[in-house]
């Protein structure tokens, strides 16, 4: 009854935040039937359709678990795309400097990933823990800065450009490939997004049945009360900030393992902004993020297909998405249209 | 003459600027009780719709009003989320940055074709804004702390149940001074694209959170807020001209790496307002 319900809420949001992108749409001279006619058939139309929506969900899914773990303790990871890109940077070092048999190499390269993430995680939980430093500025900040330092490192000058002319390293041995699921082709989904429903499970896993996930989460509701009930709050703040680092590090490393198969500058078109809204749809649920995350897959790749007809610009699909967290964060709104209802519908009957 | 120059200072001043306004416009807000980190996203509106009509108008003044003008709509936005639908602040402002982001990036399409920068349009002297921040910061100083409406103010952020037996309504003052930390970021964004002459989606770059930095260092007082964003405009001024010496991505890196630093190493915040973040619930009578 409570999951309808916030199924429900969830729904009306989107709808609104579509409807309102419908209106921008119109404004601005686009068609919004083809629009949304694009946004399905690139989404959902065909089998290349949602190969690409859940080609694009992995990485969020990820970042989204990294986002709701953190909030979960009461704190915003807003700097997901840094630990996103030190991981994936981490990861392909890891890939074409180990020698490695097959499967080892392949964790060697998630963990490599889900380290550096969980280090750029780490910093922010401490200084929020034990100096008070606010985590959604300093989050913010160490993400310019690991978006500077990777791009320095496959820079022309930097230690590890691989390439003529394009800013990315060299390709990972074949023995740290994440393999795609289906049989050929670019834009197909790799066990990367396996991994992430697994990472779920695990995460809802923690949150819910280990000591540990609950005290992350009374920490998050009322550190007073946890503070009563004997849980180190500092402790919780910092494992959960390292979590969330190590999760978005861990999808950066799928990312590079996965589709990439080397570090490329500015590989993520914003996976790790995108997670902040798939950990809000989620409203902060794990399970909840592996459909979050698909709708946000969903709205990337529709976009690009709306841009690929010449419909509008992909970014319009960026739009929407925005849209549908503002509406998506307010609960009230929606509260507030049912209370209207009720007292109409009070005042049309007699009082039992 | 050396790095350290005349012209250093000077630079870190127009630098300063866009984050004492944002410093500025932030003080305000949380003074009253509201967090709102969409500043970041409200200055690159300003920017936006101020090149916009700027480039069709051909009146860099119309572009001013502009910038003014949506930073204000977007404050109107956060507060109604923040303080009638109750939403969580920081995810409000989070949501409005993201939302901006992708509005910039499209709009910039629809108008010239480019994703993520405008064509050349008018501009006014950026000195204008940089004197009209200098201007600001010394009124709400003495706004703040020395007139009724700024005790008015303040009592809203500290006590507003306080405020609200006194007759001060508690939700239209909130509403009111986010909607002027709004403009306050739309001026922030009038500047940028005024100091550049055109628009681009990375030129906040992070200046708003630096602002926000700037306002906790200065402990919610205008003056102080000032002069810790002069040291983040320094510390850019600085590193443009670093770029010859070392690498220009760990240069850049500097503004960002000291704004973590000055926060870890702040431990004075005495005077964060008590109801800071948290919705007022008017009791119904």
């Amino acid at each position: 009854m409570k999951l309808l319900r916030e199924l429900g809420i969830v729904g009306v949001s989107v709808a609104l935040g579509l409807g309102v992108g419908a209106i921008i749409t119109a404004a601005t001279g686009y068609s919004v039937p083809a629009v949304f006619r694009e946004l399905v058939r690139g989404a959902f139309g065909d089998i290349y359709g949602f190969a690409n929506t859940m080609t694009q969900a992995t990485p969020i899914l990820f970042t989204s678990l990294s986002f709701l773990i953190a909030f979960r303790v009461g704190l915003f990871n807003i700097g997901a795309e840094g630990q996103l890109l030190l991981g994936g940077f981490f990861a392909a070092w890891a890939g074409f400097t180990l020698n490695l048999p097959p499967i080892l190499h392949v964790v060697v390269c998630l963990f490599f990933g889900a380290a550096a993430g969980a280090a750029w995680g780490f910093i922010p939980g401490w200084l929020r823990a034990r100096r008070g430093a606010n985590e959604f500025v300093t989050t913010m900040m160490l993400s310019y800065v690991a978006l500077y330092l990777t791009s320095w490192l496959v820079s022309p000058g930097g230690p590890y450009h691989g390439h003529q002319w394009a800013n990315q390293t060299a390709r990972i041995m074949s023995s740290a490939e994440l393999p795609r699921l289906m049989a050929s082709g670019r834009e197909l989904p790799s066990w990367g997004l396996v991994v992430g429903v697994l990472v779920a499970v695990i995460a809802w896993y923690f949150l819910f049945r280990t000591p540990r996930g609950y005290e992350i989460r009374a920490v998050g509701q009322s550190p007073l009360a946890a503070e009563y009930g004997g849980v180190d709050i500092a402790r919780a703040q910092i494992l959960a900030m390292v979590l969330a680092g190590a999760l978005a590090g861990l999808g950066g490393a799928a990312e590079i393992l996965g589709t990439h198969r080397r570090f490329i500058e500015g590989f993520s078109p914003g996976y790790g902004w995108d997670g902040i809204a798939g950990g809000l749809i989620a409203r902060a649920h794990p399970i909840g993020a592996v459909f979050a995350a698909l709708l946000m897959g969903a709205l990337r790749a529709g976009g690009r297909a709306v841009d690929r007809a010449g419909v509008a610009p992909s970014d319009l699909a960026w739009v929407f998405q925005g849209l549908v967290i503002l509406f998506v964060v307010a609960p009230e709104l929606i509260r507030y249209f049912k209370r209207i209802r009720l007292r109409r519908r009070a005042h049309g009957r007699p009082e039992p | 003459m050396g790095v350290l120059s005349l012209d250093l200072f000077v630079a870190a001043l127009r630098l300063a600027t866009p984050i004492a306004f944002v410093a500025l416009g932030e003080t305000f807000s949380e003074r009253s009780g509201t967090i709102n980190i969409g500043v970041e996203g409200t200055a690159l509106a300003g920017a936006l719709i101020g090149a916009t009509v700027s480039f069709f108008s051909q009146s860099p003044w119309l572009g001013l009003a502009a910038a003014v003008g949506v930073g204000m709509l977007l404050g109107l936005i956060h507060a109604i989320w923040c303080v009638y639908l109750r939403s969580d602040h920081v995810v409000a402002g989070a949501a409005i940055n993201l939302l901006v982001t992708g509005l910039a990036y499209f709009l910039t399409r629809v108008v010239w074709g480019w994703r993520g920068t405008s064509a050349s349009a008018p501009i006014l002297n950026p000195w204008l804004l940089v004197w009209t921040m200098v201007a600001l910061v010394l009124i709400s100083q003495i706004f703040l702390f020395r007139t009724p409406w700024g005790l008015r103010l303040r009592v809203v952020g500290e006590h507003p149940k306080a405020a609200d037996t006194a007759g001060i309504n508690v939700y239209r003052t909130r509403v009111g001074y986010s909607v002027l930390n709004g403009a306050l970021c739309g001026l922030a964004g009038a500047f940028l694209f005024n100091n550049l002459g055109r628009f681009s989606v990375g030129m906040v770059g992070g200046r708003g959170f630096i602002g926000i930095a700037a306002m906790v260092v200065g402990n919610y007082r205008p003056i102080p807020a000032f002069l810790a964003a002069y040291l983040f405009g320094f510390v850019d001024a600085l590193q443009m001209r670093l770029q010859d010496v070392i690498p220009s991505h760990f240069s850049i890196m500097l503004p960002y790496v000291l704004t973590i630093i000055v926060l870890a190493g702040f431990l004075g915040r005495a005077n964060v307002p008590a109801a800071l973040g948290k919705p007022y619930i008017k009791e119904e009578g």
